[in-house]
């Protein structure tokens, strides 16, 4: 197994950077699958062992990585499957953002360890700086694999455009304080409404105007928990009830510069976030919904 | 209203307590706040701040509210963001309905329906009998510079008054210490003074440290002591456009054994 990679580019280093640093906010390990075309990290519920994952990020080596190389575990199997815990790499990049190149390599210490070296301009001088962190990994097993598989995603029954997500974020924190759970409702027409409700109070954020890309329906709604609106067809309404806390965490990707980021609904199933970077880079976070 | 922002920065100013009692009067709102029967925090919005106010004036509008949610609801687009605000109520035991829309971005809208319950009655701290023994006006950044400047540790705080120098000397008692801050009426935070006679008032100072969120927004402070010891205090603050809100501290005083 080797593996070893070097970036020089500005943009893409800032990029990884927060990239690592949004997923340790989200869950303290990771992992990171490595194979010829592409970086994958793929953060998994903690408590729930093997599940489906709960984000999936892909990063096209060509457009990070200058040099790469790398050969997997043989030539059957060409990746390699790290388990890192996300906040050391996420501490390790931070000076990232005003470095002028990082090598990241998979090397054999005393356990095995990614090592980054990262060249920043020192503030006072001419010469350069070189810090080295090795960063201890776990190589996960070939038995383990399957336990990393792409999801299968269950065909959305709409995709819709999302709001810019700093916005979404200090409504939904706003909301948080108030509730832990948000639902989530996306009809056919481009309105995203956001709707707590408690003893206290019931407080909806309506979005409207925005882009539909995809919608499957018609929706069938079966209970009388959806409250009938006036006016609304309810066969093009669909609405997902997730948990704010994670809902927000995941919103937290807004540090990544982004494209353009699409919010898919399974009718009260799962909620996926997708974002993605003029680097190609696609991140997606799945939100599983909640059901009385 | 054009912008929630000012509104919301007051209610937090006075977000000690879960509820507060709302009360609409024709010429203005009012929320008050009181902690153990000590110490009661009001806040006015007169009806000038709103572009539209409307109040039936043939029933009181009056009833409680969770302070906390409505200042979260309030700030619902962050505090980045000036959000126009409207404001309705029907009746008793029905719900406080709120929109809010963001001034800079247009396809979003939020509403909210904040439950209220019936109201309390509102305690009723000042004695029309108690005469006014002395009166201060006094710079707002300045009166919470001196009381950011207090030691923490100390549960009491006494205020001496006098028409002689020095004519007003707050003083501090920690576990080893005593302090003692002298402000004359010539000072530059003192804009006006009146005392007829000497008087020595003493106070929790957690409960005076409460009004501190409030000093931090206003510019102005009016300090009134009545003859049975009780404080208040009025502060008055200053919007960009001109309009006022105010809010109000009734403290009432520590009695010697």
């Amino acid at each position: 197994m080797k593996f070893r990679c070097v970036m020089i580019d500005a943009g893409p280093m800032r990029e990884f950077s927060n990239i690592v640093a949004t997923i340790s906010k989200l869950s303290k390990e990771c992992v990171l699958r490595v194979t010829a075309e592409q970086l994958y990290f793929i953060v998994c519920d903690e408590n729930n062992g093997p599940t489906p994952p709960v984000l999936w990020c892909e990063i096209p080596q060509a457009l990070f990585f200058s040099e790469y190389q790398m050969v997997g575990l043989d030539d059957e199997h060409k990746d390699i499957y790290l388990e890192v815990i996300s906040v050391n790499l996420a501490k390790s990049l931070v000076t990232l953002k005003s470095a002028k190149s990082l090598k990241m390599k998979l090397t054999k210490k005393q356990c095995p360890c990614i090592t980054l070296e990262i060249e920043s301009p020192s503030a006072t001088s001419q010469q350069m700086r070189h810090v080295t962190h090795d960063i201890p990994v776990i190589v996960i097993p070939r038995m383990r694999w399957s336990e990393f598989n792409e999801p299968k995603i269950p065909y959305p029954d709409i995709s819709i455009e999302l709001p810019p997500l700093k916005q979404l974020r200090t409504t939904i924190d706003r909301m948080r304080a108030m509730a832990s759970e948000v639902v989530i409702r996306a009809s056919a027409e481009g309105r995203l409404t956001l709707q707590i409700r408690t003893d206290m109070a019931k407080v909806s954020t309506r979005f409207k105007g925005l882009t539909v890309e995809a919608f499957g329906g018609p929706i069938e709604h079966s209970d009388s928990e959806t409250e009938t609106q006036i006016n609304e067809d309810m066969s093009r309404i669909c609405t997902c009830r997730v948990d704010a806390k994670k809902f927000s965490l995941f919103l937290s990707a807004d540090q990544i510069a982004h494209n353009r980021t699409v919010c898919s609904v399974v009718h009260k199933k799962l909620v996926i976030l997708c974002l993605q970077t003029q680097e190609n880079v696609k991140i997606q976070c799945f939100i599983s919904g909640i059901v009385y | 209203m054009d912008s929630g922002k000012t509104l919301c920065s007051l209610l937090k100013a006075i977000q000690f307590q879960e509820c507060a009692v709302f009360c609409a009067l024709p010429e203005g709102l009012k929320l008050t706040v009181d902690e153990g029967k000590c110490v009661q925090a009001s806040a006015y919005i007169p009806s000038d701040n709103f572009t539209e106010y409307h109040v039936r004036d043939d029933v009181d509008v009056i009833f409680k509210i969770s302070i906390a949610v409505l200042s979260e609801c309030l700030n619902i687009f962050g505090s980045a963001e000036e959000s126009s605000l409207k404001m309705y109520y029907r009746n008793e035991g029905s719900p406080l309905l709120l929109v809010l829309q963001p001034q800079s971005v247009h396809n979003v809208m939020t509403d909210c329906e904040i439950s209220t319950q019936t109201a309390d009655s509102v305690l009723e701290l000042r004695d029309e009998d108690a005469a006014e023994v002395a009166k201060l006006v006094l710079k707002a950044p300045a009166f919470l510079g001196l009381l950011a400047d207090l030691e923490r540790s100390c549960d009491i705080i006494e205020i001496h008054l006098s028409p002689e120098h020095p004519n007003v000397s707050i003083v501090t008692y920690g576990m080893q210490d005593r302090s003692c801050i002298d402000v004359p009426k010539s000072s530059d935070m003192v804009q006006s003074f009146s005392c007829e006679e000497p008087v020595t008032l003493k106070y929790q100072l957690h409960h005076i440290r409460l009004i501190m969120k409030a000093l931090a927004l206003s510019t102005k402070v009016v300090l009134r002591c009545s003859a049975n010891g009780l404080l208040l205090l009025q502060l008055k603050l200053e919007k960009e456009d001109q309009r006022q809100m105010f809010s109000e501290f009734y403290i009432v005083p520590l009695l010697d054994d």
